[in-house]
């Protein structure tokens, strides 16, 4: 486990990380307990499949008592179902773990893939959420200093956002692109908002603008990008960032 | 009894029908809203609706309101994972029964047995 900086430490290329710790206010701490209630109503069902089947072994035994043979490809089917809701189980809870060990250092370098990939389990729990699949640089790893917790929450609201306007079946391709030496840009194709100008709210503009992270969409592709720098440095790191503005179409304009 | 049984959950769904099989309940499995209501549109009628609340596509309170205009007399009743005390007043005030998962067996025969005047000596499992 990670122990958490402390202090007046400089964290991110000379974030004080006093400012740092000012960031995790009250849409922080929205967005923490909105992922745990998924992850919680996850692990409900998961208890809940075990139950049914311990259920149904104990009426087996039962019937058994009373003269009626056991089944044993039942059996074996109901201790197979329990054993793979186990591993679901330590599976979401190692999601859990990832995700609130997310705060420990409120910024660090991290590997932006990885980041994806928590984001793609987590949204994963969601009853409206599509399929995300991640597309990462043929042998480059996306390594950035910056805020784990707000880059995720930012990143998370982005995929409901999309997901809840176009339900379960649909797809998001997520793929990160190195802009430049200072930017590395996460795209997020067949992103499908009901409106696109609900996306980012004035929350995720602030969560975005603490970071440095800029966000643009492009209506026509379907298109959302995310800017991430590759390092803090010289960020002004205040809860009341300047506000980004609106750049809905900036992307067809780029070379 | 027939019972429509609609969750998204498939191995809940299904090791919940074998144990209501067990006990002389026949319940027809669905995975989604859409297929549920497909079922009822073509005739199918059942005495009593369990459904989950929260799934993708149709949940389940949409779901009960739309299977009520086709079917006045199916009886409902909520299965939920969540709890929330929204979900809880919503689920209250949409059916007549509202359960919590992971269920309780007895709890739920109980349910059935009184919503379909069934007599309750019907829930042994071997009987």
């Amino acid at each position: 486990m990670d122990v958490p900086a402390t202090g007046n430490d400089v964290k991110g290329g000379g974030v004080p990380m006093d400012n740092v710790k000012e960031w995790f206010g009250y849409d922080s701490l929205a967005f923490f307990g909105k992922v745990n209630a998924s992850i919680s109503h996850e692990l409900k069902n998961v208890m809940a499949i075990i139950s049914e089947t311990t259920g149904l072994l104990g009426d087996l035994s039962e019937m058994a008592r009373g003269g009626t043979p056991l089944d044993p490809d039942m059996l074996t089917s109901s201790t197979e179902s329990i054993i793979e809701e186990i591993q679901r189980g330590f599976t979401i809870i190692r999601q859990m773990n990832r995700f609130s060990h997310s705060v420990d250092t409120p910024v660090v370098s991290v590997d932006l893939m990885e980041i994806l990939d928590l984001v793609r389990n987590l949204s994963g729990y969601l009853s409206f959420a599509g399929k995300i699949s991640l597309h990462a640089i043929d042998g480059v790893t996306p390594m950035a200093t910056t805020c784990p917790f707000i880059l995720q929450a930012v990143i998370y609201q982005a995929v409901v956002c999309s997901f809840q306007n176009t339900g379960p079946g649909t797809k998001l391709e997520l793929s990160i692109l190195s802009q430049n030496n200072s930017t590395w840009r996460i795209l997020f194709d067949g992103f499908c908002p009901k409106e696109f100008d609900v996306f980012p709210d004035d929350r995720i503009k602030r969560m975005a603008a603490s970071i440095g992270v800029s966000i643009h969409s492009d209506r026509e592709a379907n298109r959302l990008e995310i800017g991430v720098p590759v390092s803090m440095e010289g960020l002004a790191a205040q809860p009341g960032a300047p506000e980004m503005p609106a750049e809905e179409d900036s992307l067809r304009n780029r070379p | 009894m027939k019972v429509l049984l609609v969750d998204d959950e498939q191995k809940f769904a299904l090791m919940l029908a074998k144990r209501l099989a067990l006990r002389g309940i026949e319940a027809e499995v669905f995975f989604s809203g859409e297929k549920a209501l497909d079922t009822v549109e073509q005739g199918h009628r059942f005495d009593v609706a369990i459904l989950d609340v929260k799934m993708p596509g149709i949940g389940g309170i949409e779901l009960k309101r739309r299977l009520g205009l086709l079917d006045e007399r199916m009886k409902f009743v909520f299965l939920t994972g969540h709890g929330s005390k929204t979900d809880y007043t919503t689920g209250a005030l949409e059916a007549e029964n509202y359960l919590p998962k992971p269920l309780q067996i007895e709890e739920l025969i109980e349910t059935l047995n009184r919503l379909t005047d069934r007599p309750p000596g019907a829930s042994d499992p071997d009987g």
